[in-house]
């Protein structure tokens, strides 16, 4: 690659950084709108500098108990934090890094099993447990099925297959709209409205095309000769697949995950219509920001800040996997 | 592969999508036919095509048309050539930096999209940082008015979605083959002709796939509309928003009138659509033989 000029590099990096400015400035004011005091969020002239911080609006949103001590609060999740974050380094430097992970998973389960057994927690804590369990669910589900037919689809050559893929792309077109006026009746009919099951087999649904295509697109680098042999040796296609196929498609499986995860965790309108009170956090957070006073502001901020933090992990721990994943579908093209 | 395996496969997922998508789709086909409000779900009354007729005949359903349409026009373009120009910067910054660039980039992608806009928007608003620049410019503070709340909806589409057209785009770039731009370099090609001969077609079919992809996600905008402009503004609503508002929003609900919009939607989507789906549908059979 042609070397740039010290000139170059300073402007390449120059306009960069005003993209960072343009991509972060909307975070950077939501949190510092978070941690302040009411009077200084009402103030004509915005307060940038030397303000008095507070947790208020944390605790207003998250639990119902004000006399607590945010530091404390504080502790108990960076204590977790940490010794996940510590079981999961060790695990990468290990030959064998499954349990290590299983741990890391059982360790915050128990955090957020434990929380609201030391601290008050309020009803947005429910509508959080429920965002956590729709989407394990649907990634869970999306991905074991997904996996099975990206795989079918890689490998076979027949034109059911073509088809089957050229239908899922043009249900990846279609509008939400289209699906869910249909599921609020059926939910209706069978008396699912409002349970989590509809909403979980709804995203798993909408979210079907994209993942099958994903997870096609890793399967077809992986060569064929790898089962063949496999298959040699005596083993069955769908043993082959498992033990085979299945542990050198991790990035793959990772990758789409990551999307599927952001798709249940992000999803505001199929909750907001199938589920009139058994929210997760999007819908929680939307009925908070309809209001205008500025003790709401605070505490939208505050809720804002909070479901946003889980994300900005993911994209540290995970950013290679993510770029690899929107790569992988187009690449090809 | 033989047949038999290849259903086994395929069939949960193929199952899901039969009970789940084309079912649904051949009920709000159904639905549209029929009078049938919110309150009142147990008592359909079949129509025909009267949904329709009253859909087409509504200024509102043609001012969301007209509002999609310039929201697609308008945001994909910029998109395309913005995430490219950023993609080109991206490929020369070295490893190091660049994960940290990539990360704070990608952020308005990936974070939840009512979340992202609202905070957004907050920016805007009375006692938010940009409102209050404002006064350097101009006499008064900013407010969000029916005027501009547009033109600050695409602003905002174009903070939250070009991250997708630039690390596809990125992503591309990576598999150039370094000799051919080295010998257009040798040649005595510019920055501007080496993009031109030898990048862009490069990317030809990269760009084909994130402008069909952009066009489709712009085409059902929902999360950004919805909370931007709520129902305080007029002759602001995409489609979906519109949609949204007449089957579920209002005491009246009118869930048959939804579904008949819902219809006209696909229809819409698939004229755009049916050029590509054949064409990637050769595609499939051409791998194939």
């Amino acid at each position: 690659m042609k070397k740039d000029t010290l000139l170059g590099r300073i402007g390449v990096h120059g306009v960069l950084l005003i993209l960072v400015v343009w991509s972060m400035t909307p975070f950077l004011w939501t949190l510092q709108t978070s941690i302040k005091f009411t009077r200084d969020v009402a103030a004509r002239e915005p307060v940038l500098w030397g303000y008095e911080t507070t947790a208020n609006a944390y605790n207003a949103f998250w639990l119902n108990d004000e006399e607590i001590n945010m530091w404390g609060v504080l502790a108990f999740i960076l204590f977790f934090a940490v010794i996940a974050l510590m079981i999961g380094y060790l695990g990468r430097q290990m030959e064998r890094s499954w349990p290590f992970n299983l741990a890391v998973v059982a360790i915050l389960a128990f955090a957020v099993w434990y929380f609201p057994r030391v601290f008050e927690t309020s009803s947005e804590y429910e509508f959080f447990i429920n965002s956590l369990i729709v989407t394990v669910l649907t990634v869970l589900i999306s991905i074991s099925i997904g996996l099975l037919a990206g795989y079918g689809l890689a490998r076979y050559t027949g034109v059911s297959g073509a088809v089957i893929l050229i239908v899922a792309l043009a249900f990846r077109a279609l509008p939400r709209s289209a699906f869910v006026l249909p599921y609020f009746f059926a939910a209706k009919e069978l008396g699912l409205l409002d349970s989590r099951l509809i909403i979980v087999l709804s995203l798993v649904a909408v979210n079907q095309p994209f993942t099958i295509w994903m997870l096609r697109s890793f399967f077809m680098d992986v060569p064929k000769e790898l089962e063949e042999a496999a298959m040699m040796d005596g083993a069955t296609r769908f043993q082959a697949f498992r033990r085979v196929i299945v542990p050198v498609m991790w990035p793959g499986v990772i990758a789409t995950s990551l999307f599927t995860m952001l798709l249940a965790y992000n999803e505001f309108l199929f909750v907001r219509v199938l589920a009139p009170t058994e929210w997760t956090l999007p819908v929680a957070i939307v009925s908070l920001t309809a209001g205008e006073s500025s003790r709401t502001i605070t505490e939208a901020a505050a809720a804002s800040v909070s479901i946003t933090l889980p994300i900005v992990v993911v994209i540290i721990l995970f950013q290679k996997h993510l770029v690899k994943g929107l790569g992988a579908g187009a690449v090809k093209g | 592969m033989n047949k038999r395996t290849f259903w086994a496969f395929t069939l949960p997922s193929v199952a899901v999508m039969l009970i789940l998508m084309v079912f649904p789709l051949v009920t709000t086909l159904w639905l549209s036919m029929n009078r049938l409000l919110i309150r009142d779900l147990d008592n359909p009354e079949w129509v025909g095509f009267a949904n329709y007729s009253d859909t087409l005949n509504d200024p509102e359903f043609w001012s969301a048309v007209w509002f999609t349409l310039r929201f697609v026009a308008i945001t994909v373009p910029i998109n395309m050539v913005v995430g490219l120009g950023i993609a080109l910067l991206l490929d020369r910054v070295g490893k190091r930096t660049r994960p940290v660039y990539m990360a704070a980039l990608l952020l308005p992608f990936i974070v939840t999209p009512v979340v992202g806009t609202s905070m957004f928007k907050e920016l805007f608003e009375r006692g938010g940082l940009l409102s209050w620049l404002w006064t350097f410019v101009a006499e008064d503070a900013f407010a969000i008015t029916d005027g501009n709340v547009q033109w600050l909806i695409f602003i905002h589409a174009v903070w939250y979605t070009m991250p997708f057209a630039m690390i596809t785009f990125f992503a591309g770039l990576q598999t150039l083959p370094q000799d051919r731009v080295e010998a257009a370099s040798i040649d005595g090609a510019g920055f501007w002709r080496s993009l031109w001969y030898v990048t862009i077609p490069h990317l030809r079919t990269l760009l084909l796939f994130v402008g069909l992809i952009s066009v489709m996600d712009a085409y059902r905008v929902f999360d950004s509309v919805f909370v931007f402009a709520g129902t305080r503004f007029q002759n602001v609503e995409s489609l979906q928003v519109y949609n949204f508002r007449v089957a579920l929003d209002s005491n009246i609900g009118r869930i048959g009138k939804g579904n008949a919009i819902g219809i006209l939607n696909v229809i819409g989507i698939f004229v755009v659509l049916i050029p590509f789906l054949y064409r990637s549908y050769k595609d499939q059979i051409a791998e194939r033989s």
